[in-house]
């Protein structure tokens, strides 16, 4: 007997149709929440497996099983479990605010991670109906430190605005009155700090020598590379990049003889990141709100579990990660030991209560939570003989 | 075997429902439509309303590309003047629903005008090139008018209003994106009943024999831009009210792409195709994402097979556009067929 090719496709979309249904009856089956035993508290998370950010993504996945392992084998919080449920969004946002639904629709869920700015914008007001999840995630956008319109999100971190303001700050005291260039892409993560770094230069009584727009990701620099001459910056900041353009610019800016000092924000600085771009990123400088998975400096037992767990290197994606699991539990910790429910707004002001806060050696001096951001960070160089980004300032806390 | 169904007279042999049994199946996907937000969780609300707004939009591009052959990538970018546009009069104005939905489905429309004159003198790929243009035009308009569009970082819309009851659950939102997605397909199925919709397809099976025939290419092919993307400004006005952000980014040229995909594997020159299609491309990574889940049940397998569930999807696509080339609308035709014919074999 042999089979028609359209006869097994047919066979293919009743199969398919199977599948299709299985999962809504599941889903049905499933609709009264709270599988989960009563104890346990759930953490979802819309995280990037997949995409274009699935680099920062399963790094972050990675951050926060593993730190929620070391609460859970330590006892919870306050004796409860924390039970952790991510699914991957693609980096894109109807996926993410589908994952959202799903996991809080089949779970009692208190803590989320949010994948990206687009994400946290379009759950927020979700978030206000529901009332009963504190979220933070991988965006730094300045917008989410408006605690007004975000009361139920943090970012781990210093906003963009707040992390271009850190190299500011380390500019002015390094070289009174310097000439910086601002080198942005053309998307909303690159515009976001723009006008606030506009402002600080002109209060830090700093030049703007130029501003260079670019596409993000590789792109032909040539033209911005002889504008970027021609402005001379002893500073250039680039912002709105993970990696290229960046290389082309450095390798083009040395081979023209450029001596500008090369800087770059959270997303552009992990270690891996910088060392790829070659030798030219040699002295290549930046800010990093967390240290890096190697650094000894100081007592860091935190970070000392971690080398522990994982013998390889860690990139910041997943220090980011882990902090951001660390802080959201700790709201839960301190809510319970409140004696109050566990919903986004006593979870917030559980947050904000935080002060001088060991994180076990991941930042490098306590925090305090006062507003939707931590501003505080460190500068580090390239030192490419090395391999490892060094620290070359101490903590700067911008509260 | 289907017997008894012989036409009495033209009106009913154009008939969208001809037969009881349609008309009974009809009545029978309405009914489930009323019943499924009382039934289904809130996820499969939500991926109700998604696959709704998306169906309007792919039904747009279905007029214009399937219905007319003119191949547009700016669909994208005329759903965002319809977000934009919808997001704008809810926060400044506070207007009804309806005038809100309309204005966004207008301004897009006369967007879809403009962008569609090049169409008179250039077709397929190069049409599909100069449409590109509507979207970086349209990004570059929505990331410095700021003053209007609230710059790269958007604009947060406030819920929808109707007779001053807020609709900020998918619940509610389903009662407005689904009515409006029925009517945008029933007025898509009774455009080509009329002279009109006759055009466009003359127009795509042999546009020198259209105008030979007596119709305005000019007239028609404008026609069909101005329709088509009024469909794709009132999905973005839905679009807005559904996600309640609107930013540059949320309407990129990968968008656009998406719905020639879907429009392609559901079927080109059906309003069943733009529906399928629509369906199959946002459902089908939903369920893989859940079939991938039950082979990763703790988790630590999802890293893994995360990116196969991607590679399946593509193939999916790949298998369908070899194996049926007319898309799903043939397949769900063939099914059909058999139970029509039903002993006898095709």
């Amino acid at each position: 007997m042999s089979i028609k090719k359209r006869e097994l496709m047919a066979l293919g979309l009743a199969a398919a149709a199977t599948m299709a249904l299985a999962p809504l009856a599941h889903a049905q089956k499933a609709a009264p929440k709270a599988a989960a035993p009563a104890e346990d508290i759930v953490f979802g998370a819309s995280v990037p497996l997949t995409g274009v950010f699935s680099f920062a993504g399963i790094a972050i996945d990675a951050g926060i099983k593993d730190y929620l392992t070391i609460l859970n084998e330590g006892g919870g919080v306050k004796g409860r479990k924390v039970r952790y449920v991510a699914e991957d969004t693609g980096y894109k946002v109807d996926q993410s605010m589908a994952v959202f639904k799903r996991i809080t629709g089949q779970n009692k869920v208190s803590l989320y991670y949010a994948d990206s700015t687009g994400f946290v914008k379009t759950v927020n007001p979700e978030l206000e109906r529901l009332g009963s999840v504190l979220m933070t995630g991988a965006s730094f956008a300045k917008e989410i430190s408006n605690a007004d319109k975000y009361p139920m999100q943090f970012m781990v971190g210093p906003d963009y605005a707040e992390m271009v303001t850190i190299l500011l700050r380390y500019i002015a005291q390094t070289k009174p009155g310097a000439k910086v260039a601002l080198v942005y892409s053309d998307t909303e993560f690159g515009r976001d700090p723009v006008d606030a770094a506009r402002a600080t230069i002109k209060s830090l009584k700093l030049e703007l020598a130029t501003e260079i727009v670019t596409a993000p990701g590789s792109v032909d620099v040539s033209a911005e590379i002889v504008k970027l001459r021609r402005a001379d910056p002893d500073f250039t900041i680039f912002h709105g990049y993970v990696s290229a353009p960046i290389p082309e610019f450095i390798n083009q800016a040395k081979s023209l003889g450029l001596k500008s000092q090369f800087m770059g924000t959270f997303w552009s600085m992990d270690n891996t990141t910088v060392m790829k771009m070659g030798p030219a990123a040699d002295g290549f400088l930046g800010v990093m709100p967390y240290r890096y998975y190697y650094d000894t400096e100081g007592k860091s037992p935190m970070l000392e579990r971690i080398r522990k767990m994982r013998p390889e290197y860690q990139t910041s994606g997943y220090m980011q990660g882990f902090l951001a699991a660390m802080l959201l539990t700790e709201a839960a910790k301190r809510t319970l030991d409140n004696g109050n429910e566990l919903n986004g707004k006593n979870m917030k002001l559980a947050l904000s209560s935080i002060r001088n806060f060991d994180t076990g050696g991941l930042i490098g001096v306590p925090l305090s939570i006062k507003g939707n951001s931590i501003p505080i960070g460190r500068i580090y160089k390239a030192d490419f003989k090395a391999q490892k980004m060094l620290p070359v300032s101490d903590w700067i806390n911008l509260q | 075997m289907r017997i008894g169904s012989a036409k009495q007279s033209y009106a009913a042999d154009a008939a969208l429902f001809d037969t009881r049994t349609q008309q009974a199946w009809a009545l029978f996907g309405l009914l489930t439509l009323l019943a499924f937000p009382f039934i289904a969780s809130e996820y499969w609300l939500y991926l109700a309303c998604l696959v709704a707004i998306n169906i309007a939009s792919a039904m747009g591009l279905n007029i214009l590309t399937g219905y007319t052959g003119l191949v547009s990538l700016g669909q994208a970018a005329f759903m965002g003047l319809g977000a934009y546009t919808v997001a704008i009069l809810q926060l400044r104005y506070g207007t009804p629903l309806i005038v809100n939905l309309l204005a966004g489905g207008t301004v897009a429309m006369a967007a879809g005008v403009l962008v569609g004159l090049p169409s008179l003198r250039v077709k397929g790929l190069y049409l599909a090139i100069a449409t590109i243009a509507a979207g970086v035009i349209a990004h570059f308009a929505f990331s410095h008018f700021a003053a209007l569009t609230g710059g790269t970082s958007g604009l947060s819309v406030p819920p929808a209003q109707v007779f001053g009851r807020e609709l900020d659950t998918t619940f509610e939102l389903y009662w407005v994106i689904v009515p409006v997605t029925l009517l945008l397909l029933l007025g898509a199925a009774n455009l080509f009943r009329t002279r009109i919709g006759r055009a466009f397809i003359a127009i795509r099976d042999r546009d020198i024999s259209a105008e030979v025939l007596g119709i305005p290419l000019l007239r028609y092919k404008l026609l069909s831009f101005a329709i088509s993307s009024f469909y794709a400004g009132v999905a973005g006005g839905l679009f807005a009210y559904f996600f309640r952000a609107v930013t540059p980014e949320s309407f990129p040229l990968l968008m656009s792409i998406f719905f020639l995909a879907a429009v392609i594997v559901g079927g080109m020159g059906t309003v069943l195709g733009s529906v399928l299609g629509a369906v199959f491309m946002t459902l089908v990574p939903e369920l893989l994402k859940i079939v991938v889940g039950w082979f990763a049940a703790d988790g630590s397998a999802t890293p893994v097979l995360a990116p196969i569930r991607t590679v399946v999807f593509g193939a999916l696509i790949v298998l369908f556009l070899i194996f049926e080339p007319h898309g799903l609308a043939e397949m769900w035709r063939r099914a059909r067929r058999v139970f029509h014919l039903w002993p006898f074999r095709t």
